[in-house]
């Protein structure tokens, strides 16, 4: 019992019936919902038929691949929208650091940009780049946008006072100090902003797509609750939730890369 | 006439002391109520480890901050081999109580950092900071970063990047302040056996006598606010020293308890 080598073992073996209890749950879970549904004493009109949502999904996934191009549609505008809006959003927090004047300026206008419910912009945004991806990028960047802005212009100012001294009486130039001091330490908070930037990307993206648009898994899911086929919106569902950990799941493996000296 | 005196004063001071600190009427303050330095004059022979000890708030620290350029000079005149000082010269390098070590990068790398900054050849830099990652006892941690380093093992990073760069004065703010009295002895054996090699001009600040006396070849005593100088006391001791073995000399706690005096009556002052 008290033999050290028994005790990763344990562990191990802690692991494995956890992932076994998950995987007969879900089974239980989705037997139960078949049972349920087949039987109508839910009816299925509102929550759907499991063996239905899988039929869906191997349709889409393998046989027409529907699911496969609505997901390239939306996992494109996503990345745009992410990319765009955090480059702006450094940028932006880049001329706010060295002109700090302008940021007192800006500021009110800045906040009331950011207060303002995104998806309300929807329409305009139909309007200006019409039905395509642009306008779910534009949704998406405006999300992503504020919330690198504030963690980027916050990591930088978190630069420490002694580092900054330091580097003075080494003699280092403006620009040394800026790129061998001040970015490696706003890092780990622009990352976070990073991280929380890509999924509400997503978010506006999803949420331009639902409510006007030609293509996407948003333009899917609405167009499938418009025809009441709610085993396929379950299954959009599904991919969507799939998405959204991967997409966490890549920006931490990025991230334990870049911060190892965490 | 103050214009006129001064500039006279300078280049004087210029003329005659380009190898050494002169410090001539310092006199600081910070805004209307707090004086921390008043007509303070010194002069640090090529070579000298001088420490200034004072309790806290004399204005030791005013001292050296002045010497590193990191605040303007309001009264008096410093010169450093000839010069004013100014932050970034090369001649100069700083130390702090905190380690301040880059937490992004690796002992070696932080090691030779301020050569780097400094310009100096890549290759050279290498092999120096190895040197001395090697000489303050950290072979095999060069690739670690500062997280997985103890208290006492950052400091080591920070006295070898500070002799990675080749100035010929170290400002010292308290670099042993925060760490354990055994980890606190162990450094000052490394720096002692550092500066021997290469004997630099080094302004130490310290709130603890035994530290100065150790180190030393002169202790400057400072009173409390506002900051004066109450006694330079020259320290005899024989080199090459071993911090350990002075626990035990009587010499040394002669020394001590007559700069212990001298402290007491700057704090009754």
């Amino acid at each position: 019992m008290s033999n050290p080598s028994t005790v990763p073992n344990f562990e191990r073996f802690e692991t494995i019936a956890l992932v076994v209890a998950r995987i007969v749950f879900l089974a239980f879970f989705f037997l139960g919902w078949e049972y349920v549904a087949r039987n109508r004493i839910v009816d299925p009109l509102f929550i759907g038929v499991p063996s239905q949502i899988a039929k869906f999904l191997w349709n889409g996934l393998f046989v027409d691949y529907s699911i496969i191009r609505d997901l390239v549609w939306t996992l494109g505008s996503t990345f745009l929208a992410f990319a765009i809006g955090s480059v702006a959003g450094i940028a932006t927090a880049l001329i706010f650091i060295t002109w700090p004047l302008f940021e007192r300026f800006s500021g009110p206008f800045f906040s009331a940009l950011n207060a303002l419910p995104r998806i309300a912009l929807a329409p305009l945004f139909l309007l200006w780049f019409g039905l395509g991806i642009w306008s779910k990028v534009a949704l998406g960047a405006s999300l992503t946008y504020f919330i690198v802005l504030s963690s980027a212009v916050a990591g930088i100012r978190s630069t420490s006072a002694d580092h900054l001294t330091l580097s003075r009486t080494m003699g280092a130039s403006k620009r040394q100090i800026f790129m061998r001091v001040t970015l490696p330490s706003a890092v780990p908070t622009i990352f976070s902003g990073l991280r929380l930037g890509l999924i509400y990307a997503l978010l506006g993206v999803i949420g331009g797509e639902i409510i006007a648009a030609e293509h996407g898994l948003g333009q899917l899911l609405s167009f499938l609750a418009g025809s009441f086929q709610i085993s396929g919106m379950f299954s959009v569902l599904l991919i969507l939730a799939i998405l959204g950990t991967v997409l966490i799941e890549v920006m931490n493996i990025v991230e334990k890369r870049l911060l190892r000296w965490q | 006439m103050s214009i006129v005196s001064e500039t006279l004063n300078s280049a004087n001071a210029a003329a005659t002391s380009s190898d050494r600190i002169v410090i001539d009427g310092l006199d600081h303050r910070f805004g209307e109520s707090v004086h921390a330095a008043s007509n303070v004059s010194l002069t640090f022979a090529p070579g000298e480890f001088v420490s200034i000890v004072g309790p806290s708030g004399c204005g030791k620290t005013t001292v050296l901050n002045l010497l590193a350029g990191l605040i303007k000079v309001q009264t008096g005149t410093l010169s450093i081999f000839g010069k004013p000082p100014k932050a970034g010269r090369h001649d100069v390098a700083y130390m702090l109580a905190r380690d301040c070590l880059f937490p992004w990068l690796t002992a070696e790398r932080n090691a030779e950092f301020g050569a780097e900054i400094r310009g100096m050849d890549r290759a050279k830099r290498k092999s120096r900071a190895r040197e001395l990652l090697e000489a303050v006892g950290l072979k095999g941690f060069e690739e670690s970063y500062p997280k997985a380093l103890s208290h006492g093992m950052r400091q080591r990073v920070a006295l070898a990047r500070t002799f990675c760069l080749e100035s010929p004065l170290l400002l010292m703010d308290e670099p042993f302040g925060a760490l354990d009295a055994q980890t606190k002895l162990q450094l000052e054996e490394v720096l002692l056996s550092l500066w021997m090699k290469e004997r630099r001009n080094v302004v130490f600040i310290t709130h603890d006598l035994a530290e100065a006396i150790t180190l030393s070849d002169r202790v400057i005593v400072m009173s409390s606010r506002p900051g004066r100088v109450i006694a330079d006391i020259p320290i005899d001791l024989p080199r090459p020293r071993s911090v350990s073995a002075l626990q035990k000399d009587p010499a040394y706690h002669r020394l001590y308890a007559q700069v212990w005096e001298q402290l007491e009556m700057g704090l009754k002052s």
